[in-house]
């Protein structure tokens, strides 16, 4: 890969930092657009950056797109996985919480695996589900719908469904994607990628206590539970959101990372 | 990559600009060492500092406020003002504000002074800073049409802005460049979708005929002439706001020095007394807007430069 590229708005794309795989066309990602120019041989097209941020491209599914800001508050988008929790239930919906201050998201009654009208999850107010947004409607005031099933397949895939357990911790919009995206791709190297060596080292050091679970939201929502770890359960689940969120609000490097996990762990007597 | 990061930070340093830190294991020793020489010479000599902190640029950074969707923070040494701007984008507007252009965003700006409430030349102030924001705001974008962009954008510091005469508004046009730069780079922060960037510049006529660039609001008072101009990225003369007595021939000379300020180009050059550091692209506002920018993104993105 080239140098790395920061565009402002109205910037044009150079030629020589597009992918050159001409089998599949062009996608832009989220952040550019084309525009034509007339020229005196007909007109000729330029992409042009909208936002401000990092280009990259990926060469093998010949796409193009701009990275803005990481931190951002959270714009559902069409299958994003999210951590929502129940504020009310009516006759077909659950009213859920997606972020603060907006309107609630509709989650069906039935949109559980399994579930039909006699066996359906009895959520109550508070209660919190891993869900995926199935649409957000168009244009403004449309309202935000989830699910937690796979309407293809009928069945609950990536652990959709209630969270029992647990507790959730806040971190940033730009640190859930992140976490999302070390953990999609299981190859070992790509943690470093994103610069994330705090979970598997975390996987590393808690084995012996049975180790732990969680769930990310990418409306930057952590679920932490530790069941198998009997009376440390409670310890082990703090330290482990504390080290994601300390990680998150120092931006710290992996090596770093590392020293925080160490630290945290022998602050809380979990390891000597 | 390393490197040109580090030739940033230390010419950072020597402007005076906030150095971000990094981890310490980070730091070289040749970064430290080269740092010194220059602190230790500034002490020494007070006029030579005095010299530089005159010339001295803007600060400004981007993202500071946690809860708002994007905002940037402007400090202007030259005329002391320090303006700290939230952008919240697209949000559900209530009522009916969007019947006027149901196809568009609709763009709201607030102006807070630091220590009173907002008066008529605040409004004043909004409104010229909605009609420069609102051509640059792509309204059409997904997501956009019908939801607002709501701009607020608080007087942190600075001399208090006189108010009751007519006094007022010439005091709007000495601050008006900051509050432009701070409302587009909050702009930015919130990854608004944008059609240009900008850069704006304040310029005074004196008695003598000098042309000067951000005056302080005391030497504002005895200009001749003040002028507001706004620049776009592509060269686009954005906005003109001109006040006092002068002719077409001055009009146009501030013009040209405005289009050499925010542009950097050595256009001026033929006068002969270009102030230092106009001439290269760095040194521009439009410049100094790209650098604020990169910096935030190279800080955000650092992990994934890293491993580059």
């Amino acid at each position: 890969m080239s140098a790395p590229l920061v565009l402002l708005p109205s910037d044009e794309v150079p030629q020589d930092h597009l992918p050159t795989n001409n089998s599949n066309p062009l996608r832009l990602g989220p952040g550019l657009r084309i525009l034509s120019q007339p020229s005196s041989k007909g007109s000729s097209h330029v992409l042009t950056a909208t936002q401000a941020g990092l280009l990259t491209t990926d060469a093998k599914r010949n796409t193009v797109s701009l990275l803005s800001f990481p931190n951002r508050r959270y714009i559902p988008t069409v299958n994003d996985f999210v951590i929502a929790q129940i504020h009310h239930s009516s006759v077909d919906f659950f009213h859920c919480m997606v972020t603060p201050h907006t309107a609630h998201a509709l989650l069906g009654q039935l949109s559980f695996e399994g579930a039909s009208k006699k066996t359906r999850p009895m959520l109550k107010q508070g209660e919190l589900v891993y869900a995926r947004v199935q649409s957000v409607g168009v244009g403004a005031g449309a309202e935000v719908e989830l699910t937690c099933v796979n309407p293809a397949t009928g069945k609950a895939d990536g652990g959709l469904g209630p969270l029992t357990g647990g507790m959730v911790f806040d971190v940033s919009t730009g640190m859930a994607a992140r976490l999302i995206r070390a953990s999609s791709s299981s190859a070992e190297h790509t943690d470093a990628i994103e610069g994330l060596v705090v979970l598997s080292e975390l996987g590393k050091k808690l084995e012996s206590l049975g180790g732990f679970e969680i769930a990310v939201g990418r409306n930057g929502k952590v679920w932490v539970d530790c069941s198998n770890a009997a009376e440390s359960a409670v310890k082990v689940t703090v330290a482990v959101g504390r080290c994601l969120q300390e990680t998150d609000q120092q931006n710290l490097h992996p090596h770093d990372q590392k020293k925080l996990v160490t630290k945290i762990l022998r602050d809380m007597k979990l390891v000597s | 990559m390393r490197d040109r990061l580090q030739t940033r930070y230390q010419v950072q340093a020597q402007l005076r600009r906030p150095i971000k830190e990094r981890p310490a294991h980070e730091k070289s020793q040749r970064e430290t060492t080269l740092l010194l020489p220059t602190l230790r010479t500034l002490k020494k000599l007070p006029n030579f500092y005095l010299s530089i902190v005159n010339m001295v640029g803007p600060i400004a950074s981007l993202s500071q406020l946690n809860r708002a969707d994007g905002s940037a923070s402007y400090k202007c040494p030259a005329t002391g003002y320090s303006i700290l701007g939230a952008v919240n984008a697209p949000i559900e507007l209530p009522a009916r504000r969007d019947a006027l252009k149901p196809e568009e965003a609709t763009v709201e700006v607030f102006v807070k002074p630091g220590t009173t409430t907002a008066g008529v030349g605040e409004r004043h102030v909004e409104g010229i800073l909605r009609s420069v924001l609102g051509k640059i705001v792509l309204g059409r974008e997904k997501g956009f049409p019908r939801r607002g962009v709501v701009l607020t954008l608080a007087i942190v510091g600075g001399e208090n802005v006189e108010r009751g005469d007519s006094a007022n508004l010439s005091q709007y046009l000495t601050i008006l460049p900051a509050l432009l730069h701070a409302g587009l780079l909050a702009m930015v922060s919130a990854s608004v979708p944008l059609s240009m960037t900008f850069s704006a510049t304040l310029l005074g006529v004196t008695k003598s005929g000098d042309i000067v660039r951000d005056l302080s609001p005391t030497a504002a008072k005895a200009a001749v002439s003040l002028h507001v101009f706004a620049v776009s990225s592509k060269n686009h003369l954005l906005l003109n706001e001109s006040e006092g007595r002068f002719d077409f021939d001055t009009w146009e000379l501030v013009r040209e020095r405005a289009l050499s300020v925010c542009q950097g180009e050595t256009a001026a050059s033929a006068d002969g007394d270009v102030t230092m550091g106009e001439g290269t692209a760095s040194a521009s506002l439009n410049g100094f807007i790209r650098e604020t920018v990169e910096d935030q993104v190279y800080s955000d993105y650092a992990f994934k430069l890293d491993s580059i």
